[in-house]
């Protein structure tokens, strides 16, 4: 099967770049002078950040798709990749809150737009298990995969009324021009980055597989019933 | 028909209804202001004056408001099944859409052209009645905005089990960034010195929620009542 | 510990925590399609046993 190699091949790729980025996470790239060790969680915590927009992303294409087609598949990788991204995102809140612990002293501060940004697109992601919860078949998909839409315009637009209302009090690492940070830390973010789409991508390939088994198996004990 | 005398008939239609009975803009006026009184018991042991406070408060109020009045926008076509003779005449969705839409906005000024005042009553020391003319315009615009989300929500709330449970915890968080954004607009020019590039900002932004949000309603709509 | 690395490896541990909770998850529910499977053919092989019995002919 495709599917099953396809996730043979990311998992493969999404363990040898987490392994190839923590050690040059915390053995090779230069510590800091501002942070010091702290700004080490940067890494993942923002290539965590970036790859759970990536998976929303994902789940808004796959709602498009699934409205176009109706085909079952789609909706499993709407499914798929949001309940990823929101575990990205849930890990985006708690890594930064534990950065705002280390570098200010408190678990939570409502002025950083990042962690205030999260929390919201937390929300509305985990509302889209409440709304799957409570529609059936067809219909469950179909609301999924507007809700999917929907919540991916909002995404943009959280992210930026958090930041019109607040300053930055996060360290501006990307300005408009480009990358602020010394080429010996950006190389390691970026592979760090690599690491976690690749993982995005392994978890989503080997969620996949499952559902198709899943799905496999109930047409084949309907068909058992009915024989 | 004309597109046009569609929409005009049903938004008549959803008026009509309405001044009859009542029922739905009188209940959210009452809301409003147990809510304002509930929110002034809360803050006003800790502080007399809360003109600080002031755009919070507005838009507290007006956002569980509109929830409220959002959550009975479908009632009548549920209950007395218009719906169904509305989805099977030739009225586009889109049309459907957009008379909602100007049904919620139109519910939504009403209740502000009580609140809005009240408030400056309630809570402003200060200047606050010359200021009220830029209040009143990011008023319209964050009403545009609940108009065009509230729709889309209601709409897929409408045939799901705990259609009263979803509605909220799909609408509030799609809501933060109007909150954010008409709260910012109102403390930017209330009870005090108006800082006008600040409000501008903010409308600005009100101005693309809306816009985006009604791109994603005219994409989708279609599909929320596919069946 | 010093300068706050300890926080360093709380959320480094946070993160691989809650993926391999997901992992375990996506696991939890491979099995649970395995142990399906096996009822399915442990059934299958039950039905063929009794039709072999109703047919008299040796299913073995």
């Amino acid at each position: 099967m495709p599917g099953e190699r396809a996730a043979l091949i990311w998992g493969v790729v999404a363990t040898i770049l987490v392994v190839v980025s923590t050690i040059g996470v915390f053995l090779v790239a230069p510590e800091d002078a501002d942070q010091g060790v702290i700004q080490r969680i940067f890494y993942f915590h923002v290539a965590i950040a970036i790859a759970s927009l990536v998976a929303f992303a994902v789940s808004c294409v796959a709602g498009i798709l699934y409205l176009r087609t109706r085909s079952a598949r789609w909706d499993d990788v709407g499914e798929a990749s949001i309940r990823i991204g929101l575990l990205f995102s849930v890990l985006v809140v708690i890594t930064g809150s534990i950065w705002a612990k280390a570098s200010w002293g408190t678990w939570w501060v409502w002025t950083d737009p990042r962690l205030v940004t999260y929390l919201i697109v937390v929300l509305i992601y985990a509302a889209y298990f409440v709304l799957r919860s409570s529609a059936e078949d067809d219909r469950r998909m179909r609301y999924s995969a507007i809700y999917a839409i929907a919540g991916f315009a909002s995404v943009p637009l959280s992210f930026y009324s958090v930041r019109v209302a607040e300053s930055f009090v996060h360290p501006v690492v990307f300005t408009g021009s480009g990358a602020n940070m010394p080429g010996s830390m950006l190389i390691w973010f970026v592979v760090s980055q690599a690491a976690m789409i690749a993982l995005f991508i392994a978890l989503l390939e080997v969620d996949l597989v499952g559902r198709r088994s899943e799905r496999a198996l109930r047409r084949l004990a309907l068909r058992l019933e009915n024989a | 028909m004309s597109r046009r005398r569609q929409l005009a008939a049903l938004v008549r239609k959803d008026l009509r209804l309405e001044l009859r009975t009542r029922e739905t803009i009188v209940a959210m006026v009452l809301f409003a202001i147990v809510m304002m009184a509930i929110l002034q018991f809360g803050f006003g042991t800790r502080d007399d004056d809360l003109t600080r406070f002031v755009g919070g408060l507005m838009w507290v109020t007006l956002a569980f408001t509109a929830v409220l009045g959002v959550g009975r926008s479908y009632v009548a076509e549920r209950e007395q099944r218009v719906l169904d003779g509305l989805l099977v005449s030739p009225v586009p969705r889109v049309v459907m859409l957009g008379a909602k839409a100007i049904a919620i906005f139109l519910y939504m000024t009403a209740v502000e052209v009580i609140v809005i005042p009240l408030v400056g009553v309630f809570f402003v020391q200060g200047p606050y009645w010359d200021a009220i003319g830029w209040i009143a315009i990011a008023a319209l615009l964050a009403n545009a905005c609940i108009a065009l989300s509230g729709t889309l929500f209601s709409g897929l709330a409408l045939f799901t089990r705990a259609r009263d449970l979803i509605l909220p915890v799909l609408f509030l968080p799609a809501l933060v960034p109007v909150v954010i954004a008409a709260a910012g607009a109102t403390h930017a020019v209330a009870g005090g010195p108006h800082d006008m590039s600040e409000w501008r900002g903010y409308c600005l932004f009100l101005l693309a929620y809306a816009i985006l949000f009604s791109l994603v309603s005219v994409a989708t709509y279609d599909a929320v009542f596919d069946d | 510990m010093s300068g706050g690395s300890q926080y360093v490896v709380a959320a480094y541990a946070v993160i691989w925590f809650l993926v391999l909770a997901y992992v375990v998850v996506l696991g939890a529910r491979t099995a649970r399609v395995g142990r399906q499977v096996e009822a399915i053919t442990r059934m299958l092989d039950r039905r063929e046993g009794r039709e072999g019995d109703d047919g008299g002919g040796g299913a073995d």
